[in-house]
Formats: C-alpha cells, structure tokens, sequence
C-alpha cells in the first residue's frame, strides 16, 4: 500500500480527484441556486454525456464529430505553423552560433519579439495578410520561433570551454565540432524550447480562429458561445483544448525521448553507452591512441638521436 | 551596439518609404507610415492611458497573485513532497490550457462578483492572468528550493539545523534568482494574456479591447497605435524587473 501511495501517478490521480470533487461541489451548488447552470458550470457526466450523445448539434454532426473534425482543421494549421517555427528558429540560433555579428544584431531584436504582444496583433495581421489561412500559420510560427530560438542559442552556449579545447586538440574540422559538440548538447534545450512553444502554438490557432468564421475549434467555440449551438460544444471545446495543449506538450517530450535515445531511462541502465559516456570513452581511446603515436615518436626522436 | 541600431534604422527606412509595405503586399491603410501611428498615439493620449491604465493594473495583481500563489505551492510541495509531486504535475498542466479556453469560463465564473461591470470583469481577467503565471512560478521556485548546493546541505545538517530553520536561511533564499528566472517569462506573458483575456471580457475597456474594436470599425492606425502602447507598457515593466534584479543581485553578491 505504501508503494502505491509513493508513486507519482497515485498523486497525481489523487489531485485529479480533488479537482473533479471540487468541481461536482460547486455544479451542485450552481445547479441549486443558478437559472441556467449549463451556462455557468455544468456537472462533469453532462459534459462527458454531451460527448457521447448522439443528437446533432447542427445539420450535419453530433456534438463528438463537430469537436473532433475542427479540431482536426485547427490542429494541422497549428501543427504547419509550428513546425516552420521550429526550423526558422533552429537555423537562426546556428546562425547566431555562427557569426558574432549575427548574434548582434538578432538578439536584442529576439528579446524585443518576446514584448510585441503577437497574439494580440492577430486580426491586423489577418488584415495585412488577407488569408485567415496565411496569417494563422504565420502567428503560430512567431509564437513558436522566439522559444526554439532563444533555448537552442542556449544550449550552444553552455557547451563548456574543455570540449572546444579538446576538439581544437583534435585539430576537428568546424563541421565536426559542430556536428559531434555543439547540435548534439544543444538538443536538450532545443527540445526544451518547442515543449514551451507547442501549447502556444495551438492557443495561437484556436484565437485566429475565432477572427473568422471558417471552421476550426475557435470559430466552433465562439458560435456555441453565442448560443448558436448547444453550450455544451462550448465546454466540450474548453476540455479538448486544454487536453489538446498537454497532449502537445508531451508529444515533444516522446520526440526527444525518440531522437535521443540515449536519454531513454529504460535503456540507461541496460546500455551504459549513454552519449556522454561514449564520447567521453572515445575520448580517452582517442587519447590513448594520440598518446601511443606522441610516444612513438618521441621514441623514435631518441633512437635516431643516438 | 552599433549593429542592432543600424539594423532598427533600417528597418524604420524601409517601413517610411513604403518598401515594407511592398514586400508584405500590403497599403498604408493597414500598416500606417510610423508619422501617422505617432500622431494618432499623440491625438488620443488620455484615451491610450486610460486604457492602458486598466490593462497593466489587470497584468501586474495577476502575476502577483499568480506568483504568490506559485510560490506557496512550491513550499507546500517541499514540505509534503508525497502528495507535492503530482500537486507540481497538475499545476504545470495549466500552462498548457489555451487562454483563449480558460477566459470565457472565468468570465462565467465570476458574474456575481460584483455588481460593476468594469470589477467583475477585471476579477476574471486577473484570475486568468494568475492561473498562468502560477504554474511557471511554481516549477521554478520548487527548482529554487530543492536544488540547493549539496555540501551547504550537508553543513545545515552537521550543525543540527531544524528543518525549519533549512527552509529559512537555505531553501528561501537559495530560490531567489530562480523566481527572476519566473518573472522574466512571467512579465510578458501576463501583458499577452491579459490583452487576449480582454477580447473575450465584457468590459470595454484595455488595451486588447481597443485594438479589436478599432479593428472592428477598419481604424487600423488607432488600432496600431495601443499595438505600439502594448510594446512600449511590456519593455518597461520588463526594464523595471531587470533593475529590481539587477539591485537585488547585487546585494546579495559575495563581500569581498
């Protein structure tokens, strides 16, 4: 028992409990005192009995579809823009990395980026663009660009001074300082940057999407909001949004796990060759090695000395 | 310095000589020449005040509600780290809820708060702003608590500290630069989710209101203008944090 009750789940179950109780105690009490309390706050099994009702909310979908099919729209735009974010960011930051004098004139402007509040500028871009499309994804890869850029810049900065000293030993080419040193230790905050820039990304999606009305879950939410709809579409659209944003958030996490097997606990343990252990072992056979030659030929210096 | 000046001049040319506006197929109807923006920010400056007023008011009690919040979770974490951990879990999960979710709820929540429309909806914005800032205070000050330097650890032990007086002369003011750490995400990211929470408010006024009414009504200068407003208000307040950190690290900087 005790076991259980120190695992990190069971906790997080336990708050989850919590929550959902607290939640049913303030529904029954709307519920008592309230006119409309679906409005307000409604008990946790109407909302769960809301998506798997079979009545149609419109023309053509019950409540489940309609959720599921613009979310399906509002995912694949976030998920457009944000993977340009990614890429965008990523080369800015091995641009910065690159050239100091990249670095100078883009950083201050990354930081100002952080204050220009992008979300809010969404319907004049929408109107600078024309395209709710264009300006949708355009939004999502802003909001995504500044972390990706800032926590990769990061991470090519904490590689610490032995490393290039070691590489400079080796007489590696740039390339390979880069390509062994620097992508593969910046990949923890590169990672670390997208799980902070893919909530983001979708929240961006959804808010464009309430601008105009071409389906997506903003545009749903909205409508149902205005009592176009059921308002249980609305409450629907709170829950699959919030899911939606954690499940984002620890999508990324499965990504690193999978680009980065070394980092997968399982494996720890079974492989020791964790990519820091395997450079540093072939760091020491490469020393070893360069060790051997120097002796050789200092070795060899002597004999042809006598 | 000389770099990032050259480049922000640049910049200003390209948007005064309408070259910008070529590049994003645009006219200045929809992004106005920076003369007009400053003029209408000139016309209007009580109007842009009082807005922003209402904004930053909203921002700053969120984030400080929200930090305090964040804060106390994090202690309360570390006292009961059993339960604490899935606590920590659950609170970093609202940093995932989109805004635009969490503000129209709120502003169901709190309709009886207050009889005043401008109250009410500012309680549901500053609910809103601290939800958010209290999950990324919490992650971090929890880091700030627990990751103090070992041997300091060790010496609290060897010394017979209390647990108690470990949490004040060690864990607390270990935390310090990772609430910074909190605040520089945190500053900006409530002036952005108040300014969002204020599309969905009833109240109307702030600034994210203004821009979407200007917006509504094609004043796309007047709405440029509170854009440039919400720039200006989130540098400062970013400004103000870096001297607060600036005097506080240096106070705490070793004496030599």
């Amino acid at each position: 028992m005790k076991k259980i009750v120190q695992k990190k789940w069971f906790s997080i179950l336990f708050w989850v409990v919590v929550l959902a109780v607290i939640w049913e105690i303030a529904a029954s009490f709307v519920a008592a005192t309230k006119r409309g309390p679906e409005n307000i706050l409604p008990h946790l099994y109407q909302i769960i009995g809301a998506a798997f009702s079979t009545q149609k909310v419109n023309q053509t979908m019950t409540a489940s579809q309609l959720v599921l099919s613009s979310t399906a729209t509002t995912v694949f735009r976030a998920a457009l823009g944000f993977a340009i974010g990614v890429v965008t960011g990523f080369i800015l930051a091995f641009l910065m990395k690159l050239s100091g004098a990249v670095e100078k004139i883009a950083f201050p402007y990354l930081m100002l980026i952080q204050m220009i509040p992008i979300l809010g500028m969404a319907p004049i871009i929408l109107s600078i663009t024309g395209s709710i499309n264009v300006s949708r994804i355009m939004i999502a890869a802003i909001l995504t660009f500044y972390p990706v850029a800032t926590n990769t810049l990061e991470g090519f900065k904490s590689v610490e001074k032995e490393k290039y000293e070691l590489m400079a030993s080796y007489a590696a080419k740039k390339r390979s300082l880069y390509t062994k040193v620097l992508i593969p230790q910046c990949m923890p905050y590169f990672f670390t940057g997208m799980k902070i820039s893919a909530p983001m990304a979708i929240t961006a999606a959804i808010l464009v999407d309430t601008l105009q009305g071409d389906g997506g879950l903003g545009c749903v939410l909205s409508q149902s909001l205005r009592h176009a709809m059921s308002i249980y579409v609305f409450w629907l659209i709170v829950f699959f949004s919030a899911f939606l944003g954690i499940i984002s958030w620890k999508l990324m996490g499965w990504l690193e796990i999978l680009c980065t097997p070394q980092k997968r606990p399982s494996l720890r343990k079974k492989r020791p060759g964790s990519s820091e252990e395997t450079l540093k072992r072939k760091e020491i056979k490469v020393c070893t090695r360069e060790k051997s030659r120097f002796g050789k030929r200092f070795h060899r210096a002597e004999v042809s000395g006598q | 310095m000389l770099y990032p000046v050259l480049f922000g001049i640049l910049l200003i040319v390209l948007w005064q000589t309408k070259i910008l506006h070529a590049i994003l197929h645009t006219d200045t109807f929809t992004l106005p020449l920076l003369g007009r923006i400053n003029g209408v920010i000139a016309d209007n400056f009580s109007t842009i005040m009082a807005n922003t007023g209402v904004t930053v008011q909203v921002a700053l009690l969120g984030l400080l509600i929200g930090s305090i919040a964040g804060y106390l979770i994090a202690v309360l974490v570390v006292i009961f780290p059993t339960l604490g951990k899935g606590a920590l879990a659950v609170t970093s999960v609202f940093t995932a809820i989109p805004i635009v979710a969490l503000a129209p709820v709120m502003n169901n929540w709190t309709k009886d708060t207050s009889n005043v429309v401008s109250v009410r909806s500012a309680v549901s914005k500053i609910i809103v702003v601290a939800l958010v800032c209290m999950a990324n205070m919490s992650i971090n000050a929890y880091r700030g608590l627990t990751e103090v330097k070992p041997f300091s650890e060790d010496l609290m032990k060897a010394l017979a500290a209390s647990r108690w007086k470990m949490f004040i002369k060690l864990r607390i003011p270990n935390s310090v630069p990772y609430i910074f750490t909190a605040l520089k995400v945190g500053v900006p990211s409530s002036i952005i989710t108040t300014i969002v929470s204020e599309y969905f408010a009833e109240y109307l006024m702030g600034i994210g209101r203004q821009i979407k009414e200007n917006i509504l009504m094609a004043q796309y200068a007047a709405a440029w203008a509170y854009i440039v407003t919400a720039c200006v208000v989130g540098i400062s307040l970013y400004a103000v944090l870096m001297i607060i950190h600036a005097i506080v690290m240096k106070k705490r900087a070793p004496r030599s």
